[in-house]
């Protein structure tokens, strides 16, 4: 990594490692104890590791001076591989967690193994660790390549992929350590909260200097998408977290909204991470890897235009499906379930536009696992996004809220669209960005790809069941007009679809790991010759003056 | 910008359609038309908003909000509802709020449609306690054991239900078992001789002329009887069967004895109405019948 | 080309102009839907009666958060016919007013817990939460038996200032006493017990939460949360929002 780099950058970067220990240790020796010293710790630690590696390394050889002539690759690289590292623990933590809800005295008497602190260190360890790097890592892919330029500047992509990876390992370990907001998908403290807030900033920087250094005169549909999800979920972000720390030397902090206004502002934020996070970066993705892999061009150049502004427009509206029939006033929950339904069309568009753009290519798709993951991707993109609106309707969320049902929906989206447009990400980047034609092992990829669907379905036909099964079972009257079931007896029916859930869930997990292995043995085996490097799929980089 | 002069727009093969000329890294996209028919959803699904809108509360207008023309409220939408369930269920519900307990348990029809409600009720509010078969468990008694704190009439039950034991409600039902060791009111010895006479007594072996049985009779027999066997109606248990709530053991006797008991029941007025409250005195007083034909002592 | 689709070519090219865009069109639909609950009345209203929560129950709410309760129990009991049947009274904004965060929760792998205050003893819950298979068997709970360590008190006065900055009415003597009440609380036969009625009223529940008054535990804080839950005012209880009785049903 530190060979890509020239020796002022280093310098630069030198002084940022330095920086860093200097807020560790601010932060440690401020709080003295609790999760907040452990996280100051934590950053000292990281930047005096890589002060050392970057000061020893000072010196060394510089990088080829006709770099700058080349796409920068080497932090999507490092993206991937921080992706793959956190798909085995939130995933790895998922399995165990859906695991002690069919054995829950499994838990060891030690806090940090239970349930309610490991299931936020799943979501983030997914949501944030395995989603976030990989768009972060295919952004810069994406943008270098659609723009013919590349990275404005060398250090700061490093900053932003090595910041935002401390920002969930902060969360994450906070979270062990008992330190929640307790916001959904905005668990981590008050100093997390800013310190990614500093992180997306430079993000977002470093994204509109490299598109202003773009070669083409017009801006691809996937980077449209990636700029949504940086832009909006920065807005999203920051209000949601607004928060008075008790002291400035602690862990702990109260949100500034309080009630059915921190109700609203939580799931404004809760319904838009899964629209700009989990959706719009995705589809940016898909955007771009989708005709790369298939060699088709989009189906069509207007309904994506149509798709990208309904998305970005009715989005934003529909947070208060997430409350229906709860105190919040009426007329909020009916502007969110109008919007979601209307949100159905661009959802169903942009679905359509990559299915349609695989016409021509189904021999490709199937012969190619890695399309076909894309592919099923777009598959239950639509079916998620068509059972979310459906979910939106009030009478059906009177049935399906609080169930098992949301979490059925949760993962056909997560499991179905995200993780599957991830992994046909990787598998066309990796062997790119190895300098190869393939990965190391192609059968892995379809044994990895079965799993995939395996598991999802099975994950997802437990959680229905389980999900319709509770709903009714708590609303059900016998025929004495009276409730027939007590609570206790929907837990105990849900046993069987736990122990389902966590089947399909160690099988998906499986793929992931061969597919993290495969990833592995990819970038660390022989490259092949300059001639059949997959990098020559790249348009050459138009010129650009020097850095 | 020096990026190349965008192509001319080529015709794709597959599809028929133009491209747009654009590039990117080798990406390109067609000028298919718009489809009609996203055209339309968008149309059918505005149209089923505005509906909705012109019917439901939606709009925030200043300190305001349009109301929708129905008029609805979905906190009295539910309230009515919920008034419509008890309402459809009051035939039967009705008769047990007038507390004719002989009455009630001799319609069978009634309790036919009651006692599955009360057994719902029960899993949601007492199985907690007393299990969901109601045999209670450590600390909290066996409603099916036949043996009775208070009384196991089902009068006596639903008052027990209604006040509680030792609950914040003013009338409660009070029952306290001395802290004999704690406050000092009996020696160590005193309180391990009557600890044996217990134990005894439980066993069906004690003696009259111990030590113990004198202490027994000084200090107990007021609460739990002068065999033993409670039934005073005062919350003392009976001590000479082999029914325990906090267990049966030397310790646990001697830790009772040493601190002292006052168990907690809740009281349910407020949150349970009469006829539940009611049907449940019934429900519990049939566990304990049914325990006792079913060869219990 | 339509004039629309012309000005959407043009915007293409300019990336701070799609930023714009961007920013516009997310933004209506958050700012149509938030703000007006600051403004409109029906969703300001405090009751009068609303007392916000004792230092100990702070704490206990804390503990809540820490080891994750909110994952598997709701507090919003929705307005729904078999939802009051089974819960009681629907929940209303203005008991959730002084909570930040609120805790309305999103699944309901446990039952909801908003009606729970006075619902069991405080020995069930050391008990169920110690080891809740211990009193009922067919649970999933986890188990928390290291609640029974001792309590930390110390940044209670400045915890109750940062929330009375943020509006909730905490007075002086409530923050100056935090500490003391806290211990207060959970030691009824305590020299300070009656500072509490005092200051927080008449329905607080002051008692050896965990059944010891010498120590004061995390159980004694958690226990004292759970038993406030829908009891920090009576509005729910009011006109038109109970359960009605069978009585008032039929007539
Ligand atoms: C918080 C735990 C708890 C819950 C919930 C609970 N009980 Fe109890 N109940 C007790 C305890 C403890 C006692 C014994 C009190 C004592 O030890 O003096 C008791 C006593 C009783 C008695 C008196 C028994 C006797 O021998 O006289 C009856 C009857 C009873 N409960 C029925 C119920 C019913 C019906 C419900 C549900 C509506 C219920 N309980 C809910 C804890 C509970
Ligand atoms: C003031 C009345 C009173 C007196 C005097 C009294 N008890 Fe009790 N005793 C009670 C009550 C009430 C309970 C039930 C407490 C509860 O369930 O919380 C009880 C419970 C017990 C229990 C526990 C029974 C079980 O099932 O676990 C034992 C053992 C016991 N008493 C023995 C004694 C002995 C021995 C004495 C005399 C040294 C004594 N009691 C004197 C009222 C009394
Ligand atoms: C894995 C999910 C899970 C977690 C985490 C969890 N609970 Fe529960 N809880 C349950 C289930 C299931 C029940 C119903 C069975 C029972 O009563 O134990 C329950 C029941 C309860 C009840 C009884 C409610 C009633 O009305 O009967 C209380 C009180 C409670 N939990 C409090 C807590 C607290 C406090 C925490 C955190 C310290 C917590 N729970 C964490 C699943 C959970
Ligand atoms: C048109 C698009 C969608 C709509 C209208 C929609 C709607 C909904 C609704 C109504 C709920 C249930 C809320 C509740 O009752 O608690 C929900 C939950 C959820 N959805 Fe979707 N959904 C859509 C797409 C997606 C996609 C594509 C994903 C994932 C990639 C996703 C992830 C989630 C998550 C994570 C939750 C759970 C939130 C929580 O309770 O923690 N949704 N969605
Ligand atoms: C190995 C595969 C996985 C398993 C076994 C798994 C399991 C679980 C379990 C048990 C829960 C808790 C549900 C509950 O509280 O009842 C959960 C929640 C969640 N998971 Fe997963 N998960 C997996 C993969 C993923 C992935 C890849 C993502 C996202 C990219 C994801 C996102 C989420 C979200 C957002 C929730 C919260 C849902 C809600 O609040 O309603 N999961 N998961
Ligand atoms: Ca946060
Ligand atoms: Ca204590
Ligand atoms: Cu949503």
């Amino acid at each position: 990594m530190i060979g890509t780099l020239s020796v002022p950058e280093r310098r630069y970067g030198l002084a940022l490692a330095i920086l860093l220990s200097l807020l560790g240790l601010t932060m440690a020796a401020a709080a003295r104890q609790g999760p907040m010293a452990v996280h100051g710790g934590m950053a000292l630690v990281l930047g005096l590791l890589l002060a050392f590696a970057l000061g020893g390394a000072l010196y060394d050889s510089e990088p080829a001076p006709d770099r700058t002539g080349r796409y920068y690759d080497a932090p999507t690289r490092f993206g991937i591989a921080m992706a793959l590292v956190w798909a085995m623990i939130g995933m790895g933590v998922g399995v165990w967690v859906s695991a002690l809800l069919y054995w829950p005295e499994a838990t060891p008497a030690l806090p940090w193994t239970s349930f309610g602190r490991l299931r936020p260190v799943h979501t983030t360890g997914v949501i944030f660790g395995f989603g976030g790097n990989a768009l972060i890592a295919t952004s810069f892919h994406v943008m270098q390549r659609t723009s013919r330029a590349r990275l404005a500047d060398a250090v700061s992509p490093w900053a932003v992929l090595i910041g935002y990876n401390l920002f969930c390992v902060w969360a994450v370990s906070g979270y062990l350590m008992g330190s929640t907001q307790s916001k959904e998908y905005a668990e981590a403290e008050w100093y997390a909260d800013l310190w990614l807030v500093v992180v997306w900033v430079a993000y977002l920087v470093l994204y509109l200097r490299t598109l202003a250094r773009r070669n083409e005169p017009h801006i691809y549909v996937a980077n449209w998408y990636y700029m949504a999800f940086i832009l909006v979920v920065a807005m999203l972000h920051i209000v949601n977290n607004l928060a008075l720390p008790v002291s400035l030397a602690g862990t702990k902090s109260f949100t500034i909204w309080s009630g059915v206004q921190d109700a609203m502002v939580q799931w404004w934020y809760g319904h838009n991470a899964v629209a700009f996070f989990l959706t719009a970066g995705f589809l940016g993705m898909l955007y771009y890897f989708l005709p790369v892999r298939s060699g088709r061009p989009i189906w069509s150049y207007r309904l994506s235009i149509v798709s990208f502004w309904g998305i970005v427009f009715f989005y934003i509206w529909v947070g208060s499906h997430h409350l229906h029939y709860t105190a919040l006033p009426y007329w909020a929950q009916t502007l969110g379930m109008t919007f979601s339904v209307m949100l159905l069309v661009p959802s169903w568009a942009s679905a359509g536009n990559a299915i349609a753009t695989l016409n021509g290519a189904w021999h490709k798709v199937r012969d190619d696992a890695t399309l076909r993951f894309m592919f099923v991707a777009a598959v239950f993109y639509g079916l998620s996004t068509f059972e979310g609106s459906f979910l939106a309707i009030r009478p059906v969320n009177s049935l399906s809220h609080y169930t098992d049902w949301t979490v059925g929906h949760v993962h056909s989206g997560t499991l179905g669209w995200v993780a599957m447009i991830i992994f046909g990400a990787i598998y066309t980047l990796v062997p790119q960005l190895s300098g190869r034609t393939a990965m190391a092992w192609p059968r892995a990829v379809e044994w990895h790809f079965w799993l995939a669907v395996a598991g999802t379905l099975v994950y997802v036909v437990a959680m229905w069941n389980a999900g319709i099964t509770q709903g009714l079972m708590w609303r059900t009257y016998a025929e004495n007009g009276a409730l027939a079931y007590s609570f206790l007896q929907s837990v105990m029916a849900m046993a069987p679809y736990y122990l389902l859930r966590t089947i399909g869930g160690a099988l998906f997990l499986t793929g992931a790991v061969i597919c993290a292995l495969n990833t592995w043995a990819t970038m660390r085996g022989p490259v092949a010759s300059a001639a059949t490097s997959a990098a020559q799929a790249d348009r050459p980089l138009a010129a650009v003056p020097a850095d | 910008m020096s990026g190349p002069a965008p192509h001319e727009p080529d015709i794709d093969p597959v599809t028929g359609y133009g491209t747009t000329g654009h590039e990117w890294n080798g990406i390109r996209e067609l000028n298919t038309p718009f489809p009609r028919i996203v055209v339309a959803a968008l149309v059918l699904t505005f149209a089923y908003s505005v509906v909705t809108w012109v019917l439901l509360p939606a709009w925030p207008v200043g300190r305001d909000y349009t109301r929708g023309l129905l008029g609805l409220d979905q906190q009295v939408v539910a309230t009515e509802r919920y008034r419509r369930l008890t309402e459809e269920r009051a035939d039967w519900t009705r008769p047990f709020a007038s507390g004719d307990f002989p009455a009630l348990a001799a319609d069978s029809e009634l309790m036919a449609h009651a006692m599955p409600a009360a057994a719902r009720l029960f899993a949601d509010n007492c199985a907690a306690c007393h299990g969901s078969d109601g045999t209670g468990g450590p600390g909290f008694p066996s409603l099916a054991d036949g043996t009775w704190l208070w009384d196991g009439a089902p009068e006596a039950i639903a008052e027990t239900l209604r006040v509680g034991i030792n609950s914040p409600h003013p009338d409660t039902r009070f029952g306290q078992m001395p802290a004999f060791g704690r406050d000092g009111m009996l020696q160590r010895e005193d309180i391990a001789a009557v600890t044996d006479h217990v134990l005894a007594l439980s066993s069906g072996q004690a003696d009259p002329a111990s030590a113990g049985a004198a202490i027994f009779a000084d200090n107990c027999a007021s609460c739990h009887g002068d065999d033993g066997a409670g039934g005073l109606g005062i919350g003392a248990p009976s001590l000479a069967d082999d029914h325990w709530i906090y267990g049966g053991s030397r310790d646990a006797i001697l830790t009772t004895l040493r601190d002292g008991r006052q168990g907690v029941m809740p009281s349910w007025e407020g949150r349970l109405d009469d006829a539940e409250i009611n049907m449940l005195a019934l429900y519990v007083a049939a566990l304990s019948a049914a325990a006792s034909t079913g060869g219990g002592q | 080309m339509r004039p629309m689709l012309k000005l959407h070519y043009n915007l293409e090219k300019l990336s701070m102009g799609l930023v714009a865009a961007i920013i516009l069109a997310a933004s209506v639909g958050g700012i149509v839907e938030i703000a007006p609950l600051f403004t409109i009345d029906e969703t300001v209203d405090v009751p009068a009666d609303l007392r916000p929560q004792t230092p100990l129950e702070l704490a206990g709410r804390e503990i809540y958060l820490r080891e994750g309760c909110y994952a598997c129990h709701s507090q919003m009991v929705r307005s729904l016919a078999d939802e009051i049947d089974r819960y009681g009274p629907y929940s209303l904004a203005a008991e959730s007013a002084y909570d930040h965060p609120m805790l309305w929760g999103s699944k309901r792998t446990g039952p909801d817990l908003a009606r729970l205050g006075g619902k069991y003893s405080d020995a069930w819950h050391v008990a169920h939460l110690v080891d809740p298979r211990a009193v009922v068997p067919e649970s999933i709970m986890p188990a928390y038996p290291w609640l029974m360590r001792p309590l930390e008190t110390g940044d209670m006065a400045a915890q109750l200032s940062t929330l009375a900055r943020l509006g909730v009415p905490y007075t002086d003597a409530m923050i100056a006493n935090a500490e003391r009440d806290a211990l207060a609380q959970s030691r009824p036969e305590g020299d300070d017990a009656a500072g509490i009625p005092d200051r927080y009223g008449e329905g607080v529940a002051v008692s050896a939460f965990d059944g010891d008054p010498a120590r004061l535990t995390e159980m004694d804080a958690l226990v004292a949360y759970l038993q406030s839950l829908g009891r920090l005012t009576g509005v729910a209880y009011g006109e038109g929002a109970g359960r009605e009785t069978t009585e008032e049903a039929a007539r």
